[in-house]
């Protein structure tokens, strides 16, 4: 009953300077939905740029046979068996809702060569239906089309490439490449389809075929260098690494990896990112907390008067303390659960589509055909959101503490005497 | 005049004193919001420079120089300067001149074979100056053994590589490259460093001997090379420092040389570089705006809690002008003292951090490092306009944040104010 | 970096064996009787006979590039299309190097630093030591009958010269990157005088002319052949037949490692 009675003056007190009181909360509350927007949109960004690169290379997971990642050679691949094996795992419903696509590919380099010219490129058997969805290839179409199934002698290359071969789209060229067995055998194909990355490796280097004619040819039935494993999202690569390697425990030469093993340079730089990121965050919330701190500090100043005539009043110290610290509290609850939905009312309202960054680089994502999606769509995370909440409700409740602690220690006669 | 705004000068600095506690927390909102403003701008461009070292250190450099027919081929005859070849220490000493280039080096390749044994694989030749080399790029930093090849008849392959052939150091190989002139050159090594750089393709194609080593094996002059790797001091001034090249470099009436930075080398990692900074420069915005917020609220609650002065002020017979300016006055004083604090407090953390920047990765919970090439210690670069802007927005804001409750204090009838209505 | 674009150039350094072999064959045309027979069977019969023999010569290569220029001298033997060894004689900076084609598998000897290197299977290709033939001449094992479908484009005189001139065009799954190969035969001795190399556009890339018609070990070849590239017509490599005899008895054995090193 007596706290009740306590929690009543709280409120009254927050009512009687509204002013005041929406200024307070109006640094919580927009604190709150900053800190969350934020968050949001630093782990879209983060997503969008290992979902690109991973795209470009061999996914969030990588499946291979132990020492290819290190050789890149043909005698390092996953068999027939091997790869039904690993296609069996992927099956487990476990997984099935952690996994977006993955795609077998069957990768060696040789030389492609055409009437005019000859090149050193990295031949990619692809599945088509697979890497339609799984890779960013097909949309950097500048020519032709993407493979598709059932095409047999159809390739995929880069505008770099066709331009060195003089080659154009139903244009025929031969690759050539080490089988299996040793030999050096040919494959003609025909160029479907013209792609632009900007990346000159890339676009000089690389050709997709279909899968089933790179086996065929090279006498590998069945045969994959490697499994790529697309996620929904980058944080589930660990867990997935796990399950799969529990799963194919006891198939020798079968090793899995994540992104971050399977590419360092991706890793280095996600991690300047993801620590750039932290430190960001945490000035933006020191930043918010002084806010806050400073809201309530310049209110406390001028209620001396105020919270002598409480303990004039007839309530005791500790009492007052109490008021002022519930009113804090109040303050403190309010604007959090208003923070919060602002926060995330404006950034899925406003932002579900994504934020367009392609204006903001000076190299141009529409000149050079662009490898990462510069539309940044923010992403919440239930952890992040949990996170931005306590963070404001701690710095509220400690901003809190100060002003009660001042109030209940105040000598009544001075506070009373003179008009601040 | 200058007599009636000198004793609101005073008035204002004296009301700043006579409550201490609400002047120290406004001044501290300022002082707080400029350093975090300076300091998160200053560390976006020190991860946009740690992105791009990143991505360039390791082999490519921020800016190499060719020969205008060189790329995208990479034929052994498309040297700099064309067949006759340039005075290759005189290049240099002209790109050293350039005030942004930390270190220049020349660098020729050849594509062959390294053999040992029964054994033998296809390997990218690398000429190197061992003395500018390792100033330009971290190739050479992670040796698993031995040392960078500095004299004839030395190489450094990497650690892939030195497993497939099974050499260890010490052991002989064999180096067979098409030449200059057609042929077949070849000869003998002894293997003295063996390098790791955790990048596969890296550390198993490889191999690497001084530049003179190589310019013999491929029969090519002294004079002739095929690049010049530049490493820049900062990297907003690659483009200047391209641009100054492009004018600067003639090759002697040679074929025109091609000055090209990492942009256009790697254009994935431009990319990369652009959307992180452009999402930094959203949350920057974001924490400038939110110091800014801090800072008005601060000022408003602050100014709305001196309504009943305000009011005995105009009781006493102030005009209501004279309050409005006394506030202004209070709040430029307000703003020049607690920015000068800021920049007191700004600029020593970001010396620090500068010049000794914090190892964090204990501090980074909940990514683990290992395996990484990269360590979490990441500095902050210095800018000239960021802390001049900063503070003209804070001070600023600090000023208009106080007109407007003022100017609202002096239209409410003093009486009321008083009454606490 | 690209390590491919570099590396692409090593593979010259191969392909000597291949070329022999090539020549050689190219060479072993034999007057052929017989007038009555289809394009098909000429081309094939020519085909055949480029085969299966084992042979030995000299033969002097010219290399005319926009960078630098050089003869060199060989010694040559071949057994079949599997078997081959080549030996640089001249000049002496380049002389004792050699290399030895046995099946699937090809060895360089390099004398300036004493060691036999084997090359690997995937830099095979390209051409070899700067010169205008092409992993397309040198690899190629399979007839031409196989990957290409021919018929007689004309039949008359050029020159006053009766020639046949046969349209080659590649067969839908043939792993060649002609567009079409023209070559003219003259009907009197069978002897090729060119062949044209076309790209699907129908556009010249290359041309192969013969020329220098000798009889040498017994038979009559054409002992000068010129590869000249369309598009920089200023380029060439020529083969000049010093010296040649067929059907000389000879063993696998002697396409040995140790036959690389010494001299054979």
């Amino acid at each position: 009953m007596k706290y009740r009675a306590l929690f009543l003056l709280s409120l009254r007190s927050v009512g009687r300077n509204m002013r005041r009181s929406a200024l307070t909360a109006a640094a919580m509350a927009l604190g709150l939905a900053v800190l969350i927007f934020s968050r949001a949109l630093a782990d879209g960004g983060h997503e969008q740029w290992i979902d690109s690169a991973v795209r470009l290379g061999t996914g969030h997971v990588a499946i291979q046979a132990p020492d290819y990642l290190e050789t890149g050679r043909l005698e390092h691949r996953l068999d027939a068996q091997q790869v039904a094996r690993v296609t069996r795992a992927l099956a487990d419903p476990a997984l099935s809702d952690r996994i977006r696509t993955w795609a077998p590919r069957l990768t060696v380099t040789g030389l492609a060569s055409s009437a005019s010219s000859a090149l050193p490129v990295r031949i990619e058997g692809v599945d088509p239906a697979r890497e339609r969805v799984f890779s960013t290839l097909p949309g950097q179409l500048t020519e032709g089309r993407y493979l598709e199934p059932g095409d047999r002698l159809r390739a995929f290359i880069g505008s770099d490439m066709a331009k060195r071969l003089s080659l154009k789209v139903g244009d025929r060229f031969v690759l050539t490449a080490q089988t299996a067995s040793g030999d050096v055998e040919g494959q003609l194909m025909r160029v479907a389809g013209i792609f632009h990355t900007g990346i000159p490796e890339t676009d000089d280097g690389l050709v997709h075929v279909p899968i089933e004619t790179v086996r065929k040819w090279l006498g590998t039935p069945g045969a994959a260098t490697s499994i790529a494993v697309l996620l929904h999202s980058s944080w589930q690569t660990d867990d997935v690494v796990k399950v799969l390697r529990s799963e194919l425990d006891g198939s020798r030469g079968i090793r899995v990896m994540g992104w971050r093993q399977a590419s360092p340079e991706l890793d280095s730089g996600v991690r300047i990112d993801n620590w750039g990121d932290y430190v960001f965050h945490i000035i933006l919330f020191a930043i918010i907390a002084l806010a806050i701190l400073n809201a309530i500090m310049m209110s406390v100043l001028g209620r001396q008067r105020e919270f002598g005539i409480l303990q004039a009043l007839g309530l005791t110290r500790v009492e007052t303390g109490w008021v002022v610290m519930g009113e804090g509290l109040f303050l403190t609850a309010v604007s959090g659960l208003v923070g919060m939905v602002i926060g995330l009312v404006v950034t899925w309202g406003f932002f579900r589509h994504g934020i367009d960054f392609s204006s903001a680089s000076s190299s141009g994502w529409s000149a050079s055909g662009g490898i990462i999606n510069p539309v940044i769509v923010p992403i919440f995370r239930f952890s992040q959101i949990v996170l931005s909440v306590a963070s404001i409700v701690v710095i509220g409740t400690l901003a809190s503490l100060y002003p009660a602690v001042r109030a209940s220690k105040l000598d009544v006669a001075e506070a009373m005497k003179f008009e601040q | 005049m200058s007599r009636g705004n000198g004793v609101w000068w005073r008035v204002a600095w004296r009301n700043l004193w006579r409550n201490r506690g609400r002047t120290l927390v406004t001044a501290s909102a300022l002082a707080f919001g400029y350093l975090a403003a300076v300091v998160v701008s200053g560390l976006d461009d020190g991860m946009g420079a740690e992105l791009i070292d990143n991505g360039t250190h390791l082999l490519s450099g921020e800016i190499q120089v060719h020969a205008a027919n060189y790329l995208p081929d990479r034929k052994v005859n498309h040297t700099i300067g064309g067949d006759d070849g340039v005075d290759v220490s005189a290049l240099l000493r002209r790109i050293d001149e350039d005030p942004d280039v930390t270190a220049a080096a020349p660098r020729v390749y050849g594509g062959g074979l390294v053999s040992a044994g029964d054994r033998t694989e296809a390997s990218l030749l690398l000429g190197i100056d061992p003395v500018r080399e390792p100033r330009v790029t971290t190739l050479l930093s992670d040796m698993d053994g031995g040392r960078i090849p500095r004299s004839a008849h030395e190489v450094a392959i990497g650690s892939e590589m030195a497993r497939q052939l099974h050499v260890t150091l010490g052991d002989t190989l064999v180096l067979v490259a098409p030449a200059a002139d057609g042929l077949l050159g070849n000869d003998l090594y002894r293997l003295v460093g063996i390098f790791h750089t955790g990048t596969p393709e890296v550390d198993g194609s490889y191999t690497i001997l001084p530049l003179a080593d190589l310019q013999s094996l491929l029969d090519m002059s002294p004079d002739r090379i095929h690049e010049i790797a530049l490493d820049v001091a900062r990297p907003s001034a690659t483009d200047a420092v391209v641009a100054r090249l492009e004018s600067t470099l003639p090759t002697d009436g040679g074929p025109q040389v091609d000055v090209r930075s990492w942009r256009r080398l790697r254009p994935e990692l431009a990319q990369s570089v652009d959307l992180m900074s452009s999402m930094n420069f959203l949350i920057i915005l974001i924490i400038f705006g939110m110091a800014v917020f801090g800072v008005a609220n601060t000022m408003i609650i602050g100014t709305f809690e001196r309504r009943k002065e305000f009011a005995v002020v105009r009781a006493l017979g102030t005009t209501a002008m004279g309050v409005g300016r006394t506030v202004v006055y209070e709040g430029i004083l307000l703003g020049i003292l607690a920015l000068a604090a800021g920049a007191l407090i700004t600029w020593p953390v970001m010396v620090w951090w500068h010049n000794a920047p914090p190892d964090l990765s204990g501090f980074v919970g909940g990514i683990s490092w290992a395996g990484s090439r990269w360590r979490p210690i990441l500095r902050v670069e210095y800018s000239t306009e960021i802390p001049i802007y900063s503070a003209l927005a804070l001070f600023v804001t600090s000023v208009v944040a106080a007109v407007y409750p003022a100017w609202r204090a002096t239209r409410i009838p003093p009486a009321d104010a008083l009454g606490d209505r | 970096m690209n390590l491919e674009s570099i590396t692409r150039s090593p593979a010259r350094a191969s392909r000597a064996a291949l070329i022999a072999t090539w020549c050689l064959c190219a060479l072993c045309l034999t007057a052929a009787p017989g007038r009555a027979q289809s394009a098909k069977e000429i081309v094939d019969r020519v085909d055949r006979l480029l085969r299966g023999s084992s042979s030995k010569g000299k033969v002097q290569m010219r290399i005319i590039t926009e960078h630098w220029s050089r003869t060199l001298d060989m010694d040559v033997w071949s057994l079949g299309t599997d078997y081959s060894l080549v030996r640089v004689t001249a000049p002496p900076k380049e002389a004792g190097m050699a290399t030895l084609k046995a099946g699937q598998e090809v060895w360089n000897y390099l004398p300036r630093v004493d060691r036999t290197i084997k090359v690997p299977p995937s830099l095979m290709m390209g051409s070899w030591m700067g010169s205008h033939f092409t992993n397309d001449d040198l690899v190629k094992e399979s007839r031409m009958i196989d990957d290409y479908d021919i018929t007689v484009a004309f039949d008359g005189e050029r020159d006053g010269v009766p020639v046949w001139e046969f349209n080659m065009t590649p067969k839908p799954e043939a792993a060649v990157v002609w567009g079409r190969v023209v070559e003219q035969v003259r009907k009197a001795d069978d002897m090729p005088t060119w062949v044209r190399y076309y790209d699907e556009d129908g556009t010249l890339v290359r041309t192969m002319t013969f020329s220098d018609y000798k009889r040498m070990g017994g038979r009559l070849v054409p002992s000068r052949m010129v590869v000249v590239p369309a598009d920089k017509p200023d380029e060439s490599t020529a083969l000049i037949y010093k010296q040649l005899e067929f059907d000389i008895p000879m063993s696998k054995s002697f396409f040995s490692l140790r036959n690389l090193r010494s001299g054979g």
